[in-house]
């Protein structure tokens, strides 16, 4: 869709919903890939799927979770791992929530410092081939220990999120254990860049546009892409709360329809300059432009004086939004291999991801779009899912 | 014993207020700060038994990871909320977040909601550890038939109507029926605390 087709539709309500209370209010955090729920406001495809929505920025990923659990927001951007979360009333606070759809794929970046680079002493020309930086990261893993010297300290944006659990699975695929050979540690995202300049961390795992921020203050190097170790790895999901989802299922079917198509816009590189504007001026206000313009893109500056290099970001291609309960399974198998989540069976996983709203907006969803309403074929998914 | 009380709060004003009513209350506030870099190191130097925040700081992920990533003693979490919003203190409770502090609450209470917190968190671990044996050792239909049990030994409901109390509870809540008898199983153990 180009924006052109889009503003043409914008004042041409195709669904006109029965009338119900509300506003379904959402919350999302400042990163990029909140992206679909900003273009599917300003483009007007929530008022053309006949629904209005509130949007709602937020600082921290439990405020979204406690806002929904107190009923001061209907649902939101979320992390994988933290609808499983909220379900099993980890950290004490319990709420039942949907997962209705994938809003964005990959994207984050892991990071590693330049003493670390230097140490890790990477074979020539082989600074961004993930088996190369496992190994290598193995074995000054094991020189440290050897040497007596601190372990490595990596840090992660929380808990229940795919950063820690795909950064957890890396390490263990290396032969490195998370729990005991280095020490992994939660540093909100704003502070993440600075952390590993002043020398408190080693690396770390977070969204853009963290990593690339590290690279502009000259003290790290993207090392890796999330998506080295799991291409199109859903990251983040559109999660709304199950009271809400019961009471108003045509009002969520018509969100999610909404963020399909805004997903289709956001497919279209000719729109990132615009994209680029509505998130600077309603997400991340305190970046700058040019530095949210870059994160769009496919390309970015992996170290501080290297010309910019292919980097799988956010990709919010349709194709990839239906959620899978396949997904969210193995999402629930690393929290209990870490030991965040009690065993048991995966039953939790088919009450909580919702294929079936998916693929009723996906019919919502005008066919101009070029919308194909299946479900993606299985993801390369790392080796323990199979 | 003193409770060691950590407030961090970007409303500086609305943090010194709370600290002097819980000073006066016998708390020791260990510290008053409206952001950290290192929120965690300051969670475990400062010794807090328990934290005081405002609902949407942006520490929160931090602190609330404490306990997953550092295996680190969880502490319970007081939250202020910007407005008062009548609901909002009983779906908290419900949730289980520990308490709530609304803004125009007198400083003087802060202290009987801070107690109130601790002493749900304090019965929400223990339950936590039972909870999870009671999760593997019943399944889902003996969980029912023991929240049946606990309802018509303690309200004196008979087996058709304690089951119908916990059909309604779980429409009402839009929650499974297995939820809400272990809900229910987990409040009658704290009820007799």
């Amino acid at each position: 869709m180009t924006l052109h087709e889009a503003a043409l539709t914008v004042d041409q309500p195709r669904a006109s919903l029965a009338a119900g209370s509300d506003v379904m209010r959402l919350g999302f955090m400042p990163l990029i890939d909140c992206a679909p729920l900003i273009v599917a406001d300003e483009l007007g495809l929530f008022t053309r799927h006949g629904v209005t929505v509130s949007l709602t920025p937020l600082n921290a990923w439990v405020a979204l979770r406690d806002r929904i659990a107190i009923g001061k927001l209907d649902g939101g951007q979320m992390l994988c791992p933290m609808p499983i979360a909220a379900g099993l009333g980890l950290g004490g606070v319990a709420s039942a929530l949907a997962v209705v759809s994938v809003l964005a794929s990959q994207g984050n970046a892991i990071t590693l410092s330049e003493a670390l680079i230097a140490e890790l002493d990477l074979p020539q020309g082989a600074t961004a081939d993930p088996s190369n930086i496992a190994a290598s990261l193995a074995r000054a893993v094991r020189a440290r220990a050897a040497a007596g010297r601190p372990k490595l300290v990596l840090a992660v944006v929380y808990a229940y999120s795919s950063h820690n659990y795909l950064l957890r699975h890396f390490l263990a695929a290396a032969g490195i254990d998370p729990e005991h050979d280095v020490i992994l540690r939660a540093v909100p995202p704003p502070q993440i860049a600075d952390e590993l300049a002043e020398g408190r961390i080693d690396g770390f795992c977070a969204g853009q546009p963290w990593g690339s921020r590290a690279v502009d203050l000259r003290c790290g190097r993207i090392a890796l892409a999330t998506a080295d170790i799991w291409p199109n790895h859903p990251e983040k999901l559109l999660a709304i709360s199950s009271a809400t989802l019961a009471r108003d299922p045509d009002r969520v079917t018509a969100v999610v329809a909404a963020t399909i198509e805004a997903g289709h816009f956001l497919a279209d590189p000719a729109n990132h300059a615009q994209v680029a504007l509505w998130l600077h001026e309603r997400a991340l206000p305190q970046v700058p432009l040019a530095v949210v313009r870059a994160a769009l893109s496919t390309t970015l500056r992996r170290a501080p004086d290297e010309a910019p290099a292919l980097f799988a970001s956010p990709n919010f291609d349709p194709a990839l939004s239906c959620p899978s309960p396949t997904h969210g399974a193995w999402w629930l198998r690393q929290m209990r291999r870490w030991g965040h989540a009690p065993q048991g069976t995966d039953d939790i996983i088919g009450q909580i991801w919702r294929p079936d709203i998916w693929q009723r907006a996906a019919r919502l969803a005008p066919p101009a779009n070029r919308l194909s309403p299946s479900i993606p074929t299985q993801l390369p998914c790392p080796g323990d899912l199979a | 014993m003193t409770l060691r009380v950590l407030i961090v709060d970007a409303n500086l004003e609305r943090a010194e207020a709370v600290a002097s009513g819980l000073t006066a209350d016998g708390c020791l506030v260990v510290g008053t700060v409206p952001d950290h870099a290192d929120i965690i190191a300051l969670v475990r130097s400062s010794g807090a038994d328990v934290i005081v925040c405002d609902l949407d700081h942006a520490s929160r992920d931090a602190i609330d990871a404490m306990r997953a990533l550092h295996q680190d003693e969880p502490r319970p979490v007081v939250m202020f909320v910007d407005r008062t919003d009548p609901g909002s203190t009983e779906a908290a409770m419900a949730a289980g977040v520990a308490a709530y502090v609304v803004e125009g609450l007198h400083p003087g209470r802060v202290r009987a909601v801070i107690d109130v917190a601790v002493a749900r968190f304090t019965a929400h671990q223990a339950l936590r550890a039972e909870l999870a044996e009671v999760r593997s050792a019943l399944n889902e239909r003996k969980l029912v038939e023991r929240a049946k049990g606990l309802l018509m030994q303690t309200r004196r409901m008979t087996e058709e109507d304690a089951y119908r109390a916990l059909r309604r509870l779980a429409m009402d809540q839009g929650k499974r029926l297995a939820d809400v008898a272990e809900s229910v199983i987990a409040m009658e153990k704290l009820l007799k605390l």
